[in-house]
């Protein structure tokens, strides 16, 4: 292969569009040329440029489509039946059989689409080893489907999709759910990734992303999934310092209530102190009710001195 | 390791198995089975017409039109050919007649008004996290306002190849079949759209 044809191949070589024989004639082409090995390089960077410019899709905008399609579907089905069948289909109430799905949907989006309007937070992104330092931003995984006996199957981004299935013991698998629940732009992959590291007790690894979802996740869904799995570390230094900083500054009233819980159920020396200032600043009613109990529990004082 | 590499899919959700029972099911009335179908790829098809029409209404409209369109259409399905394709062809077309209905009346604004002044429409649809960082944001918003600018300046049919392929996951086999081409001209599209991507994104990443 020459250099143009390597040029004009790299992007195509990054898609997985080539025929083996054009690959391997690319690959030991870039090997050898150093400027085609930049250019390639080059490539590589611009399709991570354009993967972080995919357009989200708010989950509000998918519920909403959902719920306008059945009432219009059911419309159809009712111009088709012809009137009579018409006042026997809505006798059964079929709209709001498949509204009902959609309703609850809503109210799962209402606290995705809440989360957006919040404040986002920044901070370090903890690494996963391994994941992107040769293939940077181009891998992803787009879905997952957890089964019996633990084995789990993935959909992988890596600009060329490929589907992947093992269990979590799996290196590669475990990695890359590792950096799903960290980094996937779908909240609904987090939490699910979280959930299958959770059950296969891959402790030392999950416990860091776990805590880095609980202090800067955008959606309180994933934050609350974070506290969930956390639950075994509780009495954990590091995990009691990210529970007392949840329950001073999360602006989600939910999440700072399961923290209170979480905090606690492992006392600590600081927990009554913590715990009186919250009931100072709180402004939930729940909240603080939850902070006041927790405190007649501990037989502590519910203000402070 | 175990791992066990498969061939790269055309569609995002992995119910092939289950598929073809769906669409016989769906298509002797059992509405619930059409209501899986749609399911397993309405997310896909929302995000085909998002990337094309950056417009959330638009890609509503776009979701209701296409399914409606399946909907009254199933009975005339052969299962011997790809649900997927099928589909994305319908998506595809209707997103094409709206963006040329857009360049006629010329439309196609990616600038709207908000309380804030006005700004790049796809500004307005999701900043994800990046809003916490406001050098990151700049940087992000410059690359997305070139991107758009390229993504733009593509021929629809480079266009629509790119999107599906890059943002969808799609195979080029599969994106000829669906705009009605073959593989190779699908790869070219795909060529020069990178190509022009390359170009014009070249000096910023």
């Amino acid at each position: 292969m020459n250099c143009e044809s390597a040029k004009k191949n790299a992007a195509l070589f990054l898609y997985g569009e080539l025929t083996i024989e054009e690959e391997q004639a690319f690959q030991d082409h870039i090997e050898t040329c150093a400027d085609c090995g930049r250019e390639f390089e080059a490539e590589k960077r611009v399709q991570a440029a354009l993967n972080r410019n995919e357009v989200a899709i708010d989950p509000a905008l998918l519920v909403r489509s959902r719920r306008e399609l059945a009432l219009r579907l059911e419309n159809a089905r009712m111009r088709q039946a012809g009137f009579g069948d018409w006042l026997r289909r809505l006798s059964d109430l079929r709209i709001a059989a498949l509204a009902r799905p959609a309703a609850a949907l809503a109210l799962v989006a209402l606290g995705f689409f809440g989360a957006r309007l919040t404040t986002p937070k920044t901070a370090q992104t903890p690494q996963v080893a391994g994941l992107g330092a040769t293939e940077p931003g181009v891998m992803r995984v787009r879905y997952l489907e957890s089964g019996p006996s633990g084995r789990v199957h993935l959909v992988v981004d890596e600009t060329r999709q490929r589907e992947l299935s093992g269990t979590v013991d799996d290196d590669q698998i475990r990695r890359l759910l590792l950096a799903a629940a960290r980094e996937s732009s779908d909240a609904g992959l987090r939490a699910e990734s979280m959930d299958v590291l959770k059950a296969e007790r891959t402790a030392g690894e999950l416990r860091p992303v776990l805590l880095y979802a609980l202090q800067h996740d955008s959606n309180p869904g994933v934050r609350l999934k974070a506290l969930d799995a956390l639950k075994p570390y509780g009495g954990e230094a590091d995990v009691r310092a990210a529970l007392t900083q949840v329950l001073l500054t999360d602006d989600n009233p939910g999440v700072r209530a399961q923290a209170i819980d979480l905090l606690v159920e492992h006392k600590g020396g600081m927990t009554a102190g913590v715990l009186q200032e919250v009931v100072q600043k709180e402004n939930n009613s729940y909240v603080r009710l939850r902070c006041q109990r927790a405190l007649e529990d501990m037989n502590a004082s519910v203000g402070t001195f | 390791m175990n791992s066990e590499a498969a061939p790269a899919m055309n569609r995002p959700s992995p119910i092939d198995a289950d598929e073809a029972a769906l669409i016989r099911a769906a298509q002797k009335g059992d509405h619930e089975a059409f209501e899986r179908l749609v399911h397993a790829y309405d997310r896909g098809v929302l995000q085909i017409a998002m990337n094309l029409l950056r417009s959330p209404d638009d890609a509503r409209d776009i979701y209701q039109e296409a399914f409606l369109r399946v909907f009254k259409n199933l009975h005339l399905f052969r299962l011997d050919s790809s649900f997927s394709t099928w589909l994305y062809r319908i998506v595809t077309n209707l997103c094409l007649d709206l963006m040329r209905k857009r360049k006629t009346r010329r439309e196609e604004s990616s600038v709207v008004e908000t309380e804030d002044g006005p700004r790049d429409r796809l500004d307005t649809v999701a900043e994800g996290r990046e809003l916490g960082d406001p050098q990151r944001s700049l940087i992000s918003r410059q690359l997305r306002s070139r991107i758009d600018r390229v993504l733009g300046e593509l021929t629809d049919k480079e266009r629509l190849v790119f999107e599906l392929r890059h943002y969808q996951g799609m195979r080029l086999r599969a994106i000829g079949e669906t705009l009605g081409t073959s593989e190779e001209a699908a790869k070219m599209c795909l060529f020069r759209a990178t190509q022009k991507m390359r170009v014009a994104l070249g000096d910023f990443v």
